[in-house]
């Protein structure tokens, strides 16, 4: 590999980390400005409003099967239904995903 | 939820390795494909694994082995690289509330990706400020580990790999969405809230349909954010009489 690659790829992990790393100790320097106020009223509420919308966001992505055809949608909605209806009876983290992944599977496996 | 975290910092890292574990579904087949794509572009085995272990951002590796391997100018796969990521840097603002004031932090944050936010947005608040560290670490430490491990399994034999197990690199990776509704489900308090995730999850799979996967994640939260905005002004029914609010997940702009 080129050195000009090798900069290339610590360059792309270097902007990354800072754009992990940086946000973070600028908001803790604002939480120390702030003192005693509640951490969340620190917080500018378009950033705090972000945090679950971009989960949503990244389930909305997540949703596309990896082979996008009618089998897969279909086991795709069915293994959603099945995902919410563990997590509403448990509040569990772990029960609803094996449950949602146990039904995509076994009806992709059967109807495939 | 319930908390599953135990009292010494030891089980905290154990909880959080142990409640990552969902994630791994989605990363080990796309760390596979990651390693085939990359020796198939042209880049050892090694090198792959080091892409994975330094960058570790996934839509954006794909980009930089796929604009590289088609003689793109390096400048601009660094700035596509990091135009992908820059959705990022909301991330750690959001989870400064509730991390503890130890130097490590810094640190891990390396490991705050797309689903390692997800899922430490939503636990955090619910563990003492004592294991907060330790469960961050363990699930961070278990989410890198399986990128880098199925890096290096792709870039070996991901070709073989993928071609014996295909049915499970198409149901592992629902493991993902299974997840994120979990932790996107207890945010649904109220009609505002409901009608912004609702509008954000709708725009953001429409974008990745339609391709355009780069760009649903920040553009759908960003619909979402206008929703929630635009939905602040709309005419009220009369207010009930204030109450000290409560932080509660989903609650905080009630």
């Amino acid at each position: 590999m080129s050195s000009a690659l090798w900069i290339a790829i610590l360059a792309s992990a270097l902007g990354t980390l800072l754009m992990r790393l940086l946000p973070l100790l600028w908001m803790r320097r604002r939480l120390e400005r702030l003192g005693d106020e509640d951490g969340l009223d620190a917080m500018p509420q378009w950033l705090s409003m972000l945090g679950p919308l971009m989960i949503a966001a990244v389930f909305g992505v997540s949703l596309m099967p990896v082979k996008p055809d009618a089998l897969s949608w279909i086991a795709t909605a069915i293994g959603i239904a099945a995902t919410l209806a563990v997590w509403w009876r448990t509040r569990t983290l772990g029960w609803p995903v094996a449950a949602g992944v146990a039904t995509y599977g076994v009806i992709v496996t059967i109807l495939g | 939820m319930k908390s599953h975290a135990a009292s010494s910092p030891s089980h905290a890292w154990l909880a959080g390795m142990r409640e990552a574990i969902p994630l791994l579904g989605g990363y080990v087949p796309v760390a596979i494909s990651f390693g085939l794509i990359a020796t198939q572009a042209g880049f050892d085995a090694w090198e792959a694994v080091l892409i994975s272990v330094l960058v570790y951002a996934g839509a954006s590796q794909f980009l930089f082995v796929g604009m590289v391997a088609a003689g793109a100018p390096l400048w601009l796969v660094v700035a596509m690289t990091l135009l992908i990521n820059l959705r990022h840097v909301v991330y750690a603002p959001n989870l400064a509330p509730w991390l503890t004031p130890s130097r490590a932090w810094p640190s891990l944050m390396h490991g705050l990706t797309d689903q390692v936010f997800a899922l430490a947005l939503a636990r955090l608040p619910q563990l003492p400020a004592s294991q907060r560290l330790g469960w961050f670490g363990g699930a961070a430490l278990l989410a890198w580990a399986s990128w880098i491990g199925g890096t290096a399994l792709g870039a070996l034999a991901g070709g073989e790999l993928i071609a014996r197990w295909a049915l499970m690199g198409e149901i592992l990776p629902f493991a993902l969405p299974a997840l994120f509704l979990v932790l996107i489900a207890p945010r649904f308090t109220s009609r505002r809230w409901s009608l912004a995730l609702g509008l954000t999850i709708v725009v953001a799979l429409a974008l990745t349909i339609l391709e355009f996967t780069n760009l649903a994640i920040p553009l759908a939260a960003a619909c979402g954010a206008m929703c929630f905005q635009v939905m602040t002004f709309s005419p009220a029914k009369p207010a009930k009489p204030a109450k000290k609010e409560q932080h509660t997940q989903g609650e905080r702009h009630e």
